[in-house]
């Protein structure tokens, strides 16, 4: 098996954080980590001066590379070390389209740039951001030899699904002066000699590529030092003060995206109030989704002010009695036609808008075209469309004209008003008063059907059940609750069973933010329920903490657990713990440390870690011997090596004295 | 139901108990009554203004502005019942279940 890295940068371009290029720390890891063949990929550059220089200097086979912006993501052309003139005079063509960020190279063009790819190692970013998807996957694809990945997690997934790409695994690392810790990704290819040929034909192989040299894909390289780590479940065993978490912490800083549930985090939300905000923060994206609407309704609403539409009522009843109480004594300007002239009414275009709207949507449906042909000929929806179109047209323009001629009134009015003493009409709109009041309505029901008691929301766990219920608030305090503010609320909550008239109290207070006003409706809250529908207990809310961190580690590449036995019995260990760890870490690896042999023994471990410390003249040293729970010897990174049986004795159960004694107690109180 | 007529010389709207009284009794109650009626129901009759059949000058000013208002929104009566049922309607459909 030969050891490959073909994505590495050394130059620091537009689209790299800056960094100083280090040959040496280039030499220190083709070195350590033992590499056989490493390609040098720089966003949309290659320096033929700088990769001659490192040719020169490295053991491994270097193959020259670029990592190109295509349309949709990034992908690496990897040529042959021959070539290097050829290489260098078309990626010379790449740099002067790519000056810039955000610049990028259609397919087409790159293919025009290089000839036939087929001569080329292409590797896009497949399961690894920014990838290459869709159209442009497709266009690429005749040309593929492999699809980059960024995690063992993606890399044993691309594997096992016969209609992804063969996956593999590079560093993407920079080769700069400060690197400390060395880089892990790697792939392994069983591959006879290192050409551009050889590779090409492995990678069309699945079979051919792994993340470990003796241990196909079961196991990856995690640290530097070469210790591994299982795909699967990962048992870290250990004394107290052995560098177990340590570990944990290691493994979390060197891999990029991890969940890790730390110790006593499940039970340090113990408390109902805690428990309680957690479960709703994570549930608050719907509940927002939820409220949207009604965040809606209320940006229309409030905008209506009933008691000034009231007031307008008044005045134009009034100055219509006054003014005909001094019919005569009307003057020329009073007398004039325009005095009491109204405004024209505006129509609202929006129906005719929407309609126009539904009429396109059937015209432009490609999904459902068929069924709508069957009943609908496309020229007479056409024809509809057009029709309509002319009639918005020509309303719009009516409409225009209308706002002239009422700009023109009411300035005239206001001119003859100036001269007389006659009383003046106030006008008032009586359809905007009444649809204003429609809307009131509409939102008082709205908010009625809101304040019913229903559940909106139901989640399953693994037996539990998380509930969001809507009901009407009970007193002022918990509306208080809701706003997160130290306002007072009595005033408003007198009006809370009439919508708008609680909507106008709550807008007059200023220091409430305005935006924040659609959470003061309706309440909703949460509940988790068990298996038998009873609301959760202390040691259940644990529980159900873990199981919701777990659900969620699926949106990562590797799981860390640290001593799940600090909060849970051995009963719901051995259930649900130790059932839920072996599903996930069938599609992730899963690193757990316990000490418990509830976990340790029956989890059914794939990989088991044992931790030591030693002092060496006052100097502690930290080792880490691993093996399949089947060896009968764990071995360390440096070749040294443990007996399984009396380490898994000693750390699971406080050795093998206690052991027997303890399986002769069961057995001495056993039924005959 | 006619809610605005002209009778005896005078112009007369339909009161609250039904009856019909002179239009310079009319205030702002019985304006917000008249609209509602206007537009929700089907059936409406509004006695054209006519200064000739209105002899009080009074009545002359009023019913002539009442009118106008009147025909006006009654002319509008679809558009706003079209409008009104559209109102929040994702939001009402949405919440009602």
């Amino acid at each position: 098996m030969k050891k490959i890295d073909l994505h590495i940068h050394t130059v620091s371009t537009i689209s790299d954080r800056a960094f100083t290029f280090s040959l040496d720390t280039f030499k220190r890891y083709v070195i350590d980590a033992k590499l056989d063949a490493v390609a040098v990929t720089n966003h949309d550059v290659f320096d033929g001066a700088q990769f001659r220089k490192i040719q020169q200097e490295l053991s491994a086979t270097v193959f020259p590379g670029i990592e190109i912006n295509v349309e949709s993501g990034h992908v690496l052309v990897i040529g042959r070390p021959s070539e290097l003139d050829d290489f260098e005079s078309k990626t010379t063509l790449v740099s002067q389209r790519i000056t810039k960020i955000g610049d990028k190279i259609a397919v087409e063009d790159l293919i025009k740039i290089f000839g036939n790819l087929q001569n080329y190692l292409v590797i896009p970013h497949y399961d690894k951001g920014p990838s290459i998807a869709g159209e442009t996957l497709e266009k690429l694809r005749p040309y593929i030899s492999a699809g980059e990945v960024d995690s063992a997690k993606k890399f044993v997934r691309n594997i096992r699904d016969q209609s992804k790409l063969t996956p593999v695994l590079f560093s993407d690392s920079r080769m700069r002066v400060d690197l400390t810790a060395l880089p892990t990704r790697q792939t392994f290819v069983d591959c006879g000699t290192l050409t551009l040929e050889a590779l090409k034909s492995c990678l069309q192989d699945k079979a051919k590529v792994a993340l470990s040299e003796r241990d196909g894909n079961k196991l990856w390289q995690v640290f530097d030092n070469g210790q591994k780590l299982s795909t699967g479940l990962n048992v870290v065993l250990g004394t107290r003060s052995t560098g177990k978490t340590y570990t944990l912490n290691q493994i979390s800083e060197t891999i990029k995206s991890v969940k890790y549930i730390r110790q006593f985090s499940l039970v340090q939300q113990d408390e109902a109030g805690e428990f309680k905000n957690s479960v709703e923060l994570r549930r608050s994206a719907f509940v927002d989704q939820y409220l949207a609407g009604l965040k809606r309704v209320l940006d229309d609403v409030m905008t209506v002010d009933l008691v000034a539409s009231d007031r307008a009522t008044s005045g134009y009843a009034d100055t219509l009695l006054r003014s005909a109480e001094e019919a005569d004594r009307r003057d020329a300007f009073s007398n004039a036609t325009l005095f009491d002239e109204v405004e024209f009414p505006i129509e609202n275009t929006k129906t005719l808008q929407d309609l126009i709207g539904s009429i396109r949507q059937l015209i432009e449906n490609v999904e459902y075209r068929p069924i709508i042909e069957k009943h609908v000929e496309l020229a007479a929806l056409k024809q509809l469309a057009l029709e309509l179109i002319n009639l918005l047209r020509a309303k719009i323009l009516d409409v225009q004209k209308k706002q002239v001629v009422n700009e023109l009134v009411k300035e005239i009015k206001r001119g003859l008003a100036f001269r007389t003493s006659a009383v003046q009409v106030q006008d008032v709109d009586f359809y905007a008063m009444a649809m204003d009041r429609k809307r009131v309505a509409r939102f008082s029901e709205i908010i009625g059907f809101l304040k019913k008691e229903a559940v909106i929301f139901q989640e399953t766990l693994q037996g539990f059940k998380v509930e969001a219920k809507k009901h009407p608030y009970a007193g002022a305090g918990e509306i208080k609750a809701a706003s997160g503010t130290k306002l007072a609320f009595s005033d408003a909550f007198r009006k809370y069973d009439n919508a708008y008239s609680y909507l106008r109290e709550l807008m007059q207070n200023e220091n409430l933010p305005p935006a924040d006003i659609y959470k003061l409706f309706v309440k909703i809250s949460y509940r988790v329920l068990n298996k038998d529908g009873h609301e959760v207990s202390g040691g259940e809310r644990s529980e159900f903490r873990l199981l919701q961190e777990i659900a969620d580690a699926q949106n990562y590449d590797l799981l860390l657990i640290d001593e799940p036995e600090s909060s849970f019995d051995n009963l719901f260990l051995k259930g649900e713990v130790n059932q839920i760890l072996k599903a996930i870490s069938e599609t992730m690896p899963v690193v757990v440390v316990t000490h418990n042999n509830t976990v340790g023994a029956s989890v059914g471990a794939d990989y088991l870690l044992y931790t030591t410390k030693e002092v060496e003249n006052g100097v502690p040293r930290y080792r880490i011997f691993s093996g399949y729970p089947t060896d009968k010897k764990l071995v360390a990174v440096d070749g040294e090596v443990i007996a399984s049986h009396e380490t898994l004795l000693n750390s699971l159960e406080a050795g093998a004295d206690t052991y027997e004694k303890r399986r002769q107690g069961y057995e001495a109180i056993k039924d005959q | 139901m006619k809610l605005l007529k002209i009778s005896e010389n005078l112009g007369q709207f339909l009161d609250a108990n039904g009856d019909y009284s002179p239009i310079d009794k009319i205030g702002k109650d019985d304006l917000l009554r008249l609209v509602d009626r206007t537009l929700h129901d089907d059936e409406v009759e509004l006695d054209a203004y006519d200064d000739q059949a209105i002899k009080n000058q009074a009545h002359q000013v009023i019913y002539k502005s009442v009118f106008q208002k009147l025909s006006d929104l009654r002319k509008r009566r679809q558009e706003f019942i079209d409008e009104s049922a559209r109102l929040f309607l994702d939001e009402y459909e949405r919440y009602r279940t």
